[in-house]
């Protein structure tokens, strides 16, 4: 997706059509967080291959079809040309001439030989991705026509779970992520349309500064509300400004714009919460506006999700309390560098968990995470956490706060998805016998006795 | 090879959420601007070495999330600055407003000592301007505080005004920093005043002291 927005930002707003095209063709296929037809876009890249392979020799390049009749002329080389002296000036000695010759030439097998080089790993490379999109056409049929239809029975089967990690193919995800989420607040398709007209009320009379609307959430002053709608129009064109689909005239941007404003009359309780135009953002690109929106609340409903959106401080201490006896378990040579260092979770894991890595990681690597944070719940945000430490940990250790703090907060945005599976795979979420739910019960617990003590000693 | 800085110190950029804190930072380290850029979530992170009478200074930014909700947690790094930038937007009256309330929370939050600045950011919008520059320059005074006007977009009082603020937690530790030009050459006095995040990553970084 990345590779893509350079392009993006040239063009501004462009539809999401064109978009979804340009990641296919980007060979980005894998993760990209679009609804396309994957059995499609498999068979025409296919055939894009196939059209490649009858001429292996070269480099898939626009400027091949000016060359048809050449078989293989170096690209690189086209600009070495071997010329005599001119005519006014006195000819070359034979021998020299005879050297140049041979130089020419050695140049010129020098460069054949990287082009070769370089259509072989082409090739390669075009080989690998017919072969991912391959698995992903077989991983399809199989959500769609095996595991779908059975969901109930299938979901938390050793084949599903096996496929599941292996990530979800972006036109199946969001009917899973949908069911793995559940719908355990019964919001209704209807519901989504009340509480959204009723924010559109509120629009309405915010932009005519009318008077008052009903006054049943009260205690929600009307400033309050004015603050929280006009930080969603903000933040709209601050949710990855780069994919330029969501700011004003893009093609995100009112569904987006929806989910948020219906979501504050939803839970006038929690409101808008920095951190969620993401969230909503990543279930637009995979659900229907309705279904993103269910999807969207009781996601937020999630314990852990309400606990950060609500900032509940002491709960959230709670939670860092907990990762770190499991950071501390998995890791403890990085767990004593941050210590030394006064690294606390707070400043890199507020931003993970509240955007569920959708700002720090790339977007498609993001998609992963959350399928399977959709089956695992809260503990494998911690532990995605953990694989991430895990995976830099030689880089990390060398570092000083603020290159941590720094490097944390903007993770490099060529992270190897693989890798990071494998990595997150090592962590064990076991501490003494004692998995995550239950350290962090035994913390709640203590830390509730702590405040009955001491009230003074908790902020 | 010359050592890379000789005092280290953490700012902090606060004020309202969309006035522009991680614009004006965007601006001062990589003098890059970008007119939508993603919101702050938590807390982010930017550094810059820059020379102060002589004296090199390595700066920290912690850049804040805005949102009143989000107070609760950023509070909780206050009391890890030197310096303090309160930000407000030139055309948003209620950013302006809320000032007073950002001073009262770095008072109860901020240890002692730390050094405040007035930031009225996005003056090249004057079409859409809602705060006089006089109201900042009151305001300002009332709480005994420099004063800039600044833009991001146009590149206008971003060096000053960090400079200023460098230079104010630089006077406000000015016996500290005795200390440190008495003892330049005296690599192991200037160890002792190192923090825990201080701790010299090689030969390198040998001498450096960071006030808390």
């Amino acid at each position: 997706i990345f590779a893509v927005s350079p392009r993006l930002e040239r063009n501004g707003a462009i539809s999401a059509h064109h978009l979804t095209n340009k990641m296919t063709w980007d060979g980005s296929y894998l993760g990209s967080a679009t609804r396309e037809n994957a059995q499609k876009d498999s068979k025409k890249i296919q055939k894009e291959y196939e059209d490649k392979a009858g001429r292996p020799s070269k480099p898939p390049s626009p400027k091949q079809n000016v060359r048809k009749n050449l078989d293989f002329e170096p690209l690189s080389t086209t600009a070495l040309i071997l010329e005599d002296r001119p005519a006014n000036l006195p000819a070359k000695p034979a021998e020299e001439a005879q050297k140049h010759r041979q130089q020419y030439e050695e140049m010129v097998v020098q460069a054949k030989k990287r082009e070769l080089k370089e259509a072989q790993r082409r090739k390669k490379q075009l080989e690998e991705r017919c072969r991912v999109e391959e698995s992903i056409g077989n991983a399809v049929l199989t959500w769609n026509n095996e595991i779908l239809p059975n969901w109930e029975t299938m979901w938390c089967s050793r084949k599903v779970r096996d496929l599941w990690w292996q990530g979800i193919p972006p036109s199946v995800r969001g009917k899973v992520w949908s069911l793995a989420i559940g719908n355990e607040l019964n919001i209704t398709h209807e519901l989504f349309d009340i509480c959204l007209a009723r924010a559109k009320e509120r629009w309405r009379s915010l932009s005519t500064g009318g008077s008052e609307l009903e006054n049943e959430d009260a205690g929600f002053s009307a400033a309050d509300r004015e603050a929280s709608l006009e930080l969603i129009k903000l933040d709209i064109s601050r949710t990855f400004p780069n994919l330029c689909i969501f700011q004003q005239g893009g093609p995100y941007h009112d569904m987006l714009h929806s989910i948020l404003g219906a979501y504050t009359c939803y839970r006038p309780d929690v409101g808008y919460v920095q951190g969620m135009s993401f969230i909503a953002a990543v279930l637009i690109l995979n659900l229907d506006t309705a279904d993103a929106f269910i999807a969207f609340s009781n996601l937020l409903n999630k314990p852990c999700q309400m606990a950060f959106f609500r900032v509940d401080h002491g709960l959230m201490l709670t939670y860092f309390a907990a990762f770190e006896v499991f950071f501390e378990e998995n890791l403890p040579k990085l767990f004593a560098h941050f210590k030394k260092n006064n690294l606390t979770p707070d400043i890199y894991l507020i931003d993970w968990i509240f955007t569920l890595y959708s700002k720090s990681l790339p977007l498609d690597l993001a998609c992963r995470i959350w399928d399977v944070f959709c089956r695992d719940g809260e503990e494998f945000l911690f532990r995605t956490a953990l694989g991430i430490l895990k995976l830099f940990e030689d880089i990390l250790t060398k570092m000083d706060f603020i290159h941590m703090a720094q490097f944390l907060t903007r993770l490099p945005e060529d992270l190897p998805a693989e890798e990071l599976f494998a990595s997150i795979a090592t962590i064990q979420m076991q501490s003494r016998n004692k998995k995550w739910a239950q350290v962090l019960t035994a913390l709640q617990k203590d830390s509730r006795e702590m405040e009955k003590g001491s009230p003074a000693l908790r902020h | 090879m010359a050592k890379q800085y000789d005092v280290l110190f953490r700012l902090l950029l606060i004020g309202d959420s969309g006035v522009g804190k991680t614009c004006l930072l965007c601006r001062f380290t990589d003098n890059e601007f970008h007119s939508s850029h993603i919101s702050t979530i938590g807390v982010d992170f930017k550094m810059k070495t820059i020379e102060v009478d002589g004296i090199k200074v390595r700066i920290q930014i912690w850049d804040t999330a805005g949102q009143e909700r989000y107070q609760t947690i950023t509070k909780q790094y206050y009391r890890r600055a030197q310096g303090i930038f309160l930000v407000y937007d030139i055309s948003s009256e209620r950013s302006y407003q809320h000032i007073m309330k950002w001073v009262s929370d770095v008072d109860e939050y901020a240890p002692e000592g730390v050094q405040k600045i007035l930031i009225g950011n996005k003056a090249d919008e004057e079409q859409k301007r809602q705060v006089g520059r006089e109201q900042g320059q009151q305001l300002a005074k009332e709480y005994g505080m420099d004063f800039y006007e600044t833009s991001a977009c146009t590149n206008l009082n971003i060096k000053e005004s960090f400079t200023r603020l460098t230079e104010l937690v630089l006077q406000a530790h000015r016996k500290e920093l005795e200390g440190l030009r008495t003892r330049a050459s005296n690599e192991l006095a200037l160890a002792e005043l190192e923090e825990e995040e201080g701790k010299p990553e090689g030969p390198a970084n040998s001498s450096k002291s960071c006030w808390c």
